[in-house]
């Protein structure tokens, strides 16, 4: 044997010896403690252990934390935490839910109120999970059910919060609503445990992780009845973080108000950051109705009106720009040398291009036009003979520089990139070559060209400051729910027009003109004082085509009838306010979108006059006691 | 070739025990998988034939093991390990997800997780390390520095995954062995000086839940959170077991799903609550007998090679156990290590029964080796 052991180059055979002797002791310690351990908690433990599993009262419980409150530029509540009342049911044994349900209801029929929930109850119950029978129940209900506990064994009243809404229906595009986690959502990511509340569309969505805190746990023991009789752990939920926005409730009330009924968006910004003060779409709905798990009628309802009140048309509507599009148009043609502001145009009220006839709005012509008049009466030629000159492909470029075509960058999902045209486009997608015909549509801002109000409203904004394009933005910062700031968002600059000083000038002047000289097809924005630069649009549903039988249609049906478009921004020295109105299927521009803007201007210069809102205190959900969740004691 | 050669011998010496003492386990572990009643839903088969199928791949796997002689397999150390380390890789780029982690490779009908491989690939690699480094004084610190990066980087990508369980026993397997084939003693000082010092630096890499973890075990009266809920549901399932315990399928606990991880980590409560003390106390002894076994083989064994590899696999075993046992229990705090044998899992199954397939390769070329 030893001379085998010689073989080893290594450590001795006899160390080794030694040492695995020294293991095996350990290994032999080491289960006999787990032994030691085994018969503590089953031999001498076991009875009292036993005792517990038989009415395993020891459970688990969460405590969603609040979310954190979302507030306007001015520290105005948009949206908070209200308590609900549900009614829950904890398994029982020798209790029959059915007939435990039939009892709720005929204790609610003695006070003459119904038992709300049409949900069948649940096939399978686990013993540990309570079902939760009714959500959001009136005071009257809580009171029924509490005094009636002793008949009804299992079933109790839990607090929890519920999303709230202030003026849920003017912001609910921008704001979005909340709901019941998903499947898809449970799988994806591990923050997320069933029943909790997370943002499903909106700022509470992009800024969920933020505002939806943390959850809380707690261990509790139960008698037999489901009533906690002993607290043995929690952990507190911590409140979400509130989101301020950059928005201005005043203003936003204003715009909803301005629209009168009429469907359509408006995006109000500032020029000179990009920061949202206002963005309404309209028609809207109602985010409350969410928080409690919206009713399937209602949902369907909210599906299939066609005027799709769950979408945000400032960011997903797309539509032709109409005559706002001009400004591109003359930026590109002074640009590029096309035109002088002197060079003068002759518009007989029609543009011959090969056989067809484009007609300028007005058909009895604007006589002999420079851009400066061309602007202020919006003719039709003027652009149809330069945007010809410039061809398309050169106002795709303009047009770029200025942000359309391409995502804003806004904080909010679903937003739209519009579409620019150019020839490469129009043969990708269509497999046609480009016509000359359809430059002349896209000068005047018709045929392919599709923007969103949003982008219409950058594009303006960059205008009035200066040529730079700035990231739309609607969240200003983030606070800690004790106030610190967690996170503050600064002006991003996406772009630069690239144009010349003087040529911003010129068209500034003309966009001024449009508003303030008389004759000018924006001069219903007029606010004396104010200097507001504009340019109406009407973008035609049904296309250029001169026929008569689409023509006596649009009169007769809603749905045929012109988009009206509207952007300025004022004052003209120092630009502070941008807006870009849309109202859809309402009529002309200058008839219909000019005074939606001039109302929501004027909100907003009374506004600046009577200086800043106070300051509104923070929700008393959020103070003292109940900042740490809502439980029912 | 030559190690293929038929040998009666092999035959022989078969090391019938120690093939019987896993078989055992592995049928105790199944049986109780049985009970926990659980599936994967859908039209999966249920958890204790999936079980049954990952074990009959492992017996497959084993006889691979055991019949290519281990110091031929020494040969294709570094090979297997870097194969080993690049699954991991692939892994934590293609892996496939489940509750949070990016652990598995799909093979479309099954999973597998490298992790688990890993775990005996560095033992492999360890032993053809020291093997060839083979020294009359203890290591002294620097001498380890290649096997300690040899063992960081699995470690990383596995605790990348995330997988905290998986890459603590790489690290304490590894300790032992170096522990084992003898340190110097004031290398020892100085490491362990340095993981002390470490800790806190450490402590920020961890995620919360796995803070919250050690928290719990730490001050349980803070407990508050869903590990104070296991770890109580756990003793509470193992105490209700008395001593003869409930009986089979009748454990409550169980059976009402107020137990959580049941099929994996808390498996062993599930057992306790149905066998009693009587069945902790069975299957304990048999696990001391198999740990005995594979140390012994260790002492046998006619090369250093055969000593570390024999050693490394008893250790992994017996470090699982004790530490999944620890848990279960509340002695230890709750990581996510799974019991040998036992829990169910195919992937460490498959790895498992190779790495006893090792185990008897050493023992049986004992009585063959001669040179």
């Amino acid at each position: 044997m030893e001379k085998l052991y010689k073989l080893r180059n290594g450590p001795g055979p006899a160390e080794f010896r030694q040492k695995l002797k020294i293991v095996m002791m350990l290994v032999c310690l080491a289960l006999l403690v787990l032994t030691v351990r085994l018969w503590h908690l089953q031999v001498i433990k076991g009875d009292e252990l036993k005792q517990r599993s038989e009415n395993n009262a020891v459970r688990f419980r969460k405590i969603q934390p609040l979310r954190g409150l979302v507030m306007d530029r001015n520290g105005r509540i948009i949206a908070e935490n209200r308590p609900s009342f549900d009614v829950l049911y904890m398994p029982t044994k020798g209790v029959n839910p059915e007939s435990l349900v039939q009892k709720i209801k005929d204790i609610y029929k003695t006070r003459s109120v119904d038992y709300a929930s049409d949900q069948p109850f649940p096939k399978t119950v686990k013993s540990y999970l309570p079902v939760r029978l009714e959500k959001n129940v009136s005071m009257e209900k809580v009171a029924l059910v509490e005094t009636n506990a002793v008949d009804l064994p299992g079933v109790y009243v839990d607090v929890t919060p519920i999303r709230f809404y202030l003026d849920g229906e003017f912001i609910a595009p921008i704001i979005g609503y909340t709901g019941e986690v998903s499947r898809e959502e449970l799988t994806e990511s591990e923050e997320y445990s069933s029943g909790d509340i997370t943002g499903k569309s909106g700022i509470e969505k992009v800024y969920d992780a933020y505002i939806r805190g943390r959850r809380g746990n707690e261990l509790i023991e139960v008698n037999a009845r489901g009533k906690v009789i002993k607290n043995l752990g929690r952990i507190d939920p911590v409140a979400g973080s509130n989101v301020i926005l950059t928005i201005d409730l005043a203003l936003q009330k204003a715009a909803w108000e301005a629209f009168a009924g009429l469907s359509g968006a408006a995006v109000a910004m500032d020029p000179r950051d990009g920061s949202i003060l206002a963005m309404v779409s309209l028609p809207s709905f109602d985010p409350n109705l969410f928080n409690s798990g919206i009713a399937y009628k209602e949902w369907v309802k909210l599906q299939k009106n066609p005027l799709n009140p769950l979408s945000n048309k400032a960011i997903s509507g797309q539509y032709p720009p109409g005559s706002t599009y001009k400004l591109i148009v003359a930026a590109a043609a002074l640009e590029e040398g096309i035109v002088k502001p002197e060079t003068r145009i002759h518009c007989n009220g029609s543009f011959e291009l090969g056989n067809r006839v484009y007609h300028c709005w007005n058909k009895h012509g604007h006589g002999s036009v420079n851009l400066h008049r061309a602007l202020v009466q919006s003719c039709d030629v003027y652009f149809y003979t330069v945007g010809k000159m410039l061809g398309v492909d050169t106002i795709a470029k303009y047009a770029r520089r200025f942000g359309l075509g391409d995502l804003t960058g806004i904080e909010l999902a679903h937003e739209r990139k519009g579409i620019v045209p150019t020839r490469d486009w129009k043969l990708a997608r269509m497999k046609q070559p480009w016509q000359l015909g359809e430059t002349i549509s896209i000068a005047i801002g018709q045929g392919f060209n599709l923007t969103t109000p949003l982008q219409l409203a950058q594009a303006y904004g960059a205008l009035a400051n200066g040529g730079n394009l700035w990231r739309p933005h609607l969240v200003k910062r983030i606070e800690s729910s004790d106030g610190t700031i967690e996170k503050e968002y600064l002006p991003e600059k996406t772009g630069d027009l690239a144009l010349s000083r003087w040529t911003m000038d010129v068209i500034s002047r003309g966009l001024w003109a449009v508003v303030n000289e008389p004759g000018g097809t924006g001069s219903r924005a007029l606010i004396s004082g104010a200097d507001v630069c504009g340019k109406t649009g009407t973008s035609q549903v049904v296309g250029l085509s001169q026929d008569a039988r689409i023509r006596r249609l649009r009169k007769l049906s809603a749905i045929y009838k012109d988009h009206a478009l509207f952007a300025c921004y004022a004052p003209m020295k120092s630009p502070e306010i941008v807006v870009a109105v849309i109202a859809e299927n309402a009529g002309g521009g200058g008839a219909v979108a000019a005074p939606i803007a001039r109302k929501i201007l004027n909100a907003y210069f009374e506004g600046k006059h009577k200086g800043k809102a106070p300051q509104v205190a923070v929700n008393p959900l959020t103070d003292g006691h109940a900042a740490k969740g809502l439980t029912l004691e | 070739m030559i190690f293929l050669k038929y040998d009666r011998r092999i035959l022989q010496n078969f090391d019938w025990t120690l093939l019987a003492l896993v078989m055992s386990i592995c049928a105790i572990g199944v049986i109780n998988i049985y009970s926990t009643g659980f599936s994967l839903g859908g039209n999966q088969s249920p958890l204790y034939l999936k079980q049954l199928q990952w074990m009959a791949m492992g017996l497959v796997f084993m006889l691979f093991t055991f019949l290519i002689d281990y110091r031929m397999i020494n040969r294709f150390a570094y090979f297997i390990y870097a194969v080993s380390i690049a699954s991991l890789i692939y892994v934590a780029l293609f892996g496939h997800t489940a509750n949070g982690a990016q652990r598995w490779i799909s093979f479309g009908f099954i999973l597998f997780q490298p992790s688990e491989l890993m775990k005996v690939t560095i033992i492999i690699a360890l032993a053809r390390y020291f093997d060839d480094h083979k020294s009359h004084e203890p290591y002294l610190l620097r001498e380890l520095f290649v096997p300690f990066i040899m063992v960081m980087i699995p470690c990383v990508l596995i605790l990348k995954q995330p997988d905290l369980g998986t890459a603590l026993i790489i690290i304490i397997v590894f300790a032992s062995i170096v522990l084992f084939i003898g340190m110097n003693w004031k290398s020892v000082l100085i490491a362990a000086t340095g993981i002390l010092a470490m800790m806190p630096v450490a402590w920020i890499f961890l995620k919360d839940y796995q803070k919250d973890r050690l928290l719990t075990f730490i001050s349980p009266e803070s407990d508050p959170l869903g590990t104070g809920y296991h770890i109580i549901q756990s003793m509470i399932a193992i105490g209700s077991g008395g001593f003869l315990g409930k009986g089979f399928l009748k454990g409550s606990q169980t059976q009402l799903k107020y137990l959580p991880e049941q099929q994996t980590d808390f498996v062993f409560s599930v057992f306790a609550e149905e066998w009693g003390f009587a069945g902790g106390l069975v299957l304990v002894v048999m696990f001391l007998f198999l740990l005995i076994w594979g140390l012994r083989i260790a002492l046998h064994s006619k090369d250093l090679l055969g000593t570390i590899l024999a050693f490394g696999i008893t250790s992994l075993i017996a470090w699982q156990m004790v530490i999944n046992m620890g848990m279960v229990l509340g002695m230890m705090p709750v990581v996510g290590i799974p019991l040998p044998f036992i829990s169910y899992g195919g992937s460490a199954m498959f790895t498992l029964l190779g790495a006893i397939g090792l185990l008897m390769n050493v023992s049986v070329r004992r009585f063959i080796l001669q040179r």
